[in-house]
């Protein structure tokens, strides 16, 4: 079988084929080593391909089928991973010059749970520097380009993942999304990215932004895959006190048994301006809305009011003030870069002012602020109370429905550099992907296709909190109206594909 | 107008757990090689996340108990920020505004009089590591680098938060005093200063002329009871002449130098402190429902104020002797174990009092490492009290006991103690003595003249004379023979 054909395949293809011995999980590597060579250098979605230990968790796959024994949910898929999820003997950079040479010495519950399901590790794609951006251009390692066109930007801050899936670099990417840093560029690059319910997936390894907001997730081109995904990864771990023990579905048994709209409440958000959103974008809403209605689902719209006029602060104030803390313990004293100076003060100034990166510093300079005596009281404060209110509207609307579909982002990636939008236009972009952090529910960025210029469109899903199943159910069935996204067609300097 | 002292005092228990307050590493760490009891945890390395010992909450809700606070249900924990080498993390994982244990007392006793000091709260947090200061070759002046040993970093501390209403640096004492007596009744701490599982953080001011409080300083540095009376009479006598020359103290941090003897401004920004307390996300709230707090509270063993005023009452000693005895839970138990085995309370008492505390002082020992069962000394002393043996006599078994790690039966058979007859050493001691005072019928004998043994015979009848009648005649005959050839 040719390399092409390999690098279409969905986890479940591959898997299946691994385990019918139609090929091997060697075989299947190198196809997409070969094809991460070929065509990286003009993504930058990698950071770091650990090859050699690929070819060891790809050996270990095909002895285990040749043993006869049970190879795991995702036997021999290869997967990268996110720069800021810890690895074992791989670097993990968080796309800064702080980390820029730090190994971890252990695997994050996310990347062992992968692995132990018999995924095969390929390497770390880049991101906007510890999470902080939506394009990957604070990325200490360059940004990374999107796979649909090079000229459009490929969204973040999990952007290396979402463009390596895309690319066909692999079917799955695991990202992290603290306020919608695995949807936005997922739906940037035309593909499917999931932040799941606020403890429903172990932060252990991952390196912390906003502890009460990040969450790890996957990215995939098929529902399927990103069911099996959070079949692996959705477990309750004693390392992470926050990921806390809860009645597990089988997500990957809800995405093949028997589901149906019909009778379904779906709720379309509504209230904002639309007209600083995307029309094509809106058409894709409007499409989403059709597929339901015709599968028998009572369709209505809604208002979030208080999440509208207040989750961009709320989000900003929590999140800053979070990494002002959680950044903290990059002094240059046990890992990480340094600097040294004349005295315990300098040498921290030294290396924390070379070691981050401007948008970096930004943040810790101002979430620092919003903890300072004073402006604790004004800022920190009734952000908290802001945040249980959201929660509360949230829980009042899922009172009469049973999942929000909303824009992921107000446009579209069609463009170069730093979007120059519009202030309420770049209100929007954090606000329908914030409000799923701040409430903690299960949120979706779908792909729906594209436009006739080849741009992706997408809608997102929202459930109520733990019910990333019900999620993955609906997106299921307007996956199927709808198809999966292709491979994008890269251009190398060979020409086309 | 004498202006009244206002002490408040901040005390961290070190808590008794074999694991550190968020992570597994064991909290074995004096004399440790610094830096091995360490993990990616508390050395803060990116990626981990904290996870609790519950063992700590379940000995800060003990502390609490017994303290009489009010246990809170669902309390979270907060970073404390600041930046500083001994702290990994750059923020200390503490308690704030909700602290897990609120309210209570603790009653002291001074001069014989009781007081009634009332608490703020109690709260968990986690210890800080350690800075050394010293240069290559171990001096520690003009150190030109400082090394720092996380090991003690991430040490489960409790810490126990008065109100303001110590009066006196003898109260201070009796206060301390009384903590680490209760933590050490409890288990949750061995409360020891000189090594760091006690430590003591000093509020004092002096009340102004209309009675309102004054300017509040902080001492910190104190590493004894010692330096605690000697810092506040110090601090006391500071402000006293500050406020006499008509001037205004600064609130402030100050150290105490225990060298000098003298307190001394920390100066800079450590005095303008702002931690930027926030809510420490990566941990779920602290469990303690009333269900579990009952549970520990059906736990709790006796007090030992209330072992103190028990025992004065069932074994009608006077409170001073209870005082002593109740100072160690252990050696209360002993002596109750003495007396359940039917000594008489008034002679254990002594003899735990001036006896055992001699032995366990003498050799630095604790009383549970005391090599006399309770039950022998009981027989001991029931002895004396049956007029069997003397009180001298028992003194020379229990050295026996102690010196020739003798059993009780031997020891006794060996002083001559056992029914009350006298032998073996005892009876060489009479024997020698007779000799002494019959030095020409010994002679006779020694020089193999007392054909017909009369000589011999007329010695042992002196003995036995001596004796009561309570030796046994050949056996003194045979140490005449050995002790005259």
């Amino acid at each position: 079988m040719s390399s092409v054909n390999f690098i279409n395949l969905t986890a479940k293809e591959i898997t299946d084929g691994i385990i019918n011995k139609k090929w091997t999980a060697k075989e299947i590597l190198s196809s997409f080593i070969g094809h991460i060579k070929k065509h990286d250098m003009f993504l930058n979605s990698i950071i770091t391909l650990s090859e050699e230990q690929a070819i060891a968790d790809a050996t270990r796959v095909d002895a285990v089928i040749a043993r006869g024994e049970n190879p795991g949910l995702l036997a021999g898929v290869p997967f990268l991973v996110k720069d800021n999820i810890c690895t074992e003997g791989i670097k993990t950079t968080c796309g800064s010059k702080m980390l820029q040479n730090w190994v971890p010495l252990y695997d994050s519950t996310a990347v062992k749970n992968m692995r132990e399901a018999g995924a095969v590790l390929l390497g770390k794609t880049n991101m906007d520097e510890f999470a902080m951006g939506d394009t990957t251009e604070t990325s200490f390692f360059g940004r990374t380009k999107n796979p649909r066109n090079i000229s459009f930007i490929a969204g973040g801050s999990s952007g290396g993942s979402a463009a390596a899936v895309a690319a066909g670099f692999c079917p799955i990417a695991l990202g992290t999304d603290t306020g919608g840093s695995i949807r936005q560029p997922s739906a940037f690059c035309g593909v499917h990215g999931m932040k799941p319910s606020y403890g429903q997936v172990s932060r252990y390894g991952v390196v912390g932004y906003a502890s009460s907001l990040d969450q790890v997730g996957p990215i995939t081109r098929s529902i399927e895959d990103m069911a099996t995904v959070m079949d692996v990864l959705a477990k309750a771990d004693t390392n992470d006190s926050t990921c806390d023990a809860f009645d597990r579905q089988s997500f990957s048994l809800l995405g093949k048994g028997k589901q149906e709209l019909k009778g379904k409440k779906i709720a379309i958000l509504s209230g904002y301006d639309k007209k600083l959103v995307d029309k094509q974008l809106l058409e894709a809403i409007d499409q989403t809305v059709k597929i339901c209605i015709e599968e028998g689902a009572d369709v209505f719209e809604v208002e979030l009011p208080i999440a509208l006029k207040y989750a961009v602060a709320c989000y900003n104030i929590v999140a800053f003030s979070d990494a002002s803390s959680k950044l903290a313990c990059y002094d240059g004293m046990r890992y990480g870069y340094h600097e040294d100076g004349k005295n315990l003060s300098e040498m921290y100034k030294k290396s924390r002012s070379s070691g981050f990166g401007e948008e970096v510093r930004h943040r810790i300079i101002i979430g620092t602020a919003f903890l300072t005596q004073g402006y604790y009281e004004e800022y920190y404060i009734p952000a908290t109370k802001v945040r249980q209110l959201i929660v509360e509207e949230f829980m009042n609307l899922y009172q009469k429905a049973d999942v929000l579909i909303s824009p992921v982002s107000p446009t579209l990636p069609n463009r170069e550099g730093i979007i120059e939008e519009l202030d309420a236009q770049s209100y929007l972009k954090t606000f329908f992907t914030c409000i799923a952090n701040l409430a903690g529910i299960p949120a979706l960025s779908l792909n729906v296709g594209f436009t006739p210029e080849g741009v992706p469109t997408n809608v997102q899903l929202c459930c109520p909190r733990y019910e990333d199943g019900t999620l993955l159910s609906i997106a299921t069935i307007i996956e199927k109206n709808i198809g999966s996204p292709y491979v994008a067609e890269l251009i190398s300097d060979e020409g086309v594909n | 107008m004498k202006r009244q002292v206002v002490i408040g005092l901040e005390i961290h228990l070190q808590l008794k757990t074999r694991s550190k307050l968020f992570c597994s590493c064991s909290t074995d760490y004096v004399g440790a090689i610094p830096n091995t009891n360490v993990c990616p945890i508390c050395l803060a390395v990116p990626g981990t996340l904290p996870l609790l010992n519950e063992l700590a909450v379940e000995q800060a809700v003990k502390l609490g108990l017994a303290l009489h606070c009010n246990i809170q249900d669902q309390t979270r924990f907060y970073r404390k920020h600041y930046f500083y080498a001994d702290l990994p993390k750059a923020y200390q994982v503490t308690q704030y505004d909700h602290p897990i244990a609120m309210g209570g007392y603790l009653d002291i006793l001074v001069e014989g009089k009781e007081k009634r000091v009332h608490l703020d709260h109690l709260h968990l947090e986690e210890d800080a590591g350690k800075l050394v200061h010293q240069t290559a070759d171990g001096r520690l002046s003009g150190a030109s680098h400082s090394f720092v040993d996380y090991n003690r970093g991430g040490m489960p501390l409790s810490e126990i938060v008065s109100k303001p209403e110590i009066n006196s640096s003898a109260e201070a004492v009796a206060y301390i005093t009384q903590i680490r007596q209760l933590a050490r009744y409890l288990k949750v701490s061995d409360g020891e200063m000189e090594s760091g599982s006690l430590r003591v953080d000093v509020n004092v001011s002096l009340s102004k002329d209309d009675g309102s409080l004054g300017t509040r300083v902080e001492i910190k540095n104190i590493n004894s009871l010692k330096s605690i009376e000697r810092a506040l009479e110090f601090e006391i006598a500071r402000q006293n002449r500050i406020l006499d020359e008509g001037e205004a103290l600064i609130q402030e941090t100050r150290l105490w130098d225990d060298a000098v003897g003298v307190t001394r401004s920390m100066r800079g920004k450590e005095n303008a402190n702002d931690y930027r307390y926030f809510l420490e996300m990566d941990l779920a709230p602290i469990n303690a429902d009333i269900e579990y707090v009952e549970k520990i509270r059906h736990t709790l063993t006796e007090m030992p104020w209330d072992k103190r005023n028990r025992i004065v009452e069932k074994y009608k000693i006077s409170f001073e002797e209870s005082l002593l005895l109740t100072e160690q839970k252990e050696l209360a138990d002993y002596f109750e174990d003495c007396v359940k085995n039917g000594a008489s309370a008034a002679r254990t008492s002594n003899w735990i009092r001036t006896e055992v505390l001699r032995v366990l002082r003498d050799q630095k020992i604790d009383i549970s490492n005391f090599p006399i069962a309770s039950k022998d000394l009981a027989t001991l002393i029931k002895k004396i009290d049956k007029k069997e043996i003397s009180n001298t006599l028992a003194k020379d078994v229990m050295s026996a006991m102690l010196e020739k790690n003798m059993g009780l039966d031997k020891a006794l058979h060996d002083c001559g103690g056992d029914s009350g007859r006298v032998t073996g050493v005892n009876l060489q001691l009479v024997i020698n003595k007779i000799i002494e005072t019959e030095p020409e019928a010994a002679e006779v004998v020694r020089s193999g003249q007392d054909k017909k043994g009369a000589k011999i015979k007329y010695l042992q009848g002196l003995v036995m004379r001596e004796t009561r009648g309570s030796a046994d005649h050949q056996e003194v005959i045979d140490i005449l023979k050995r002790t005259l050839e």
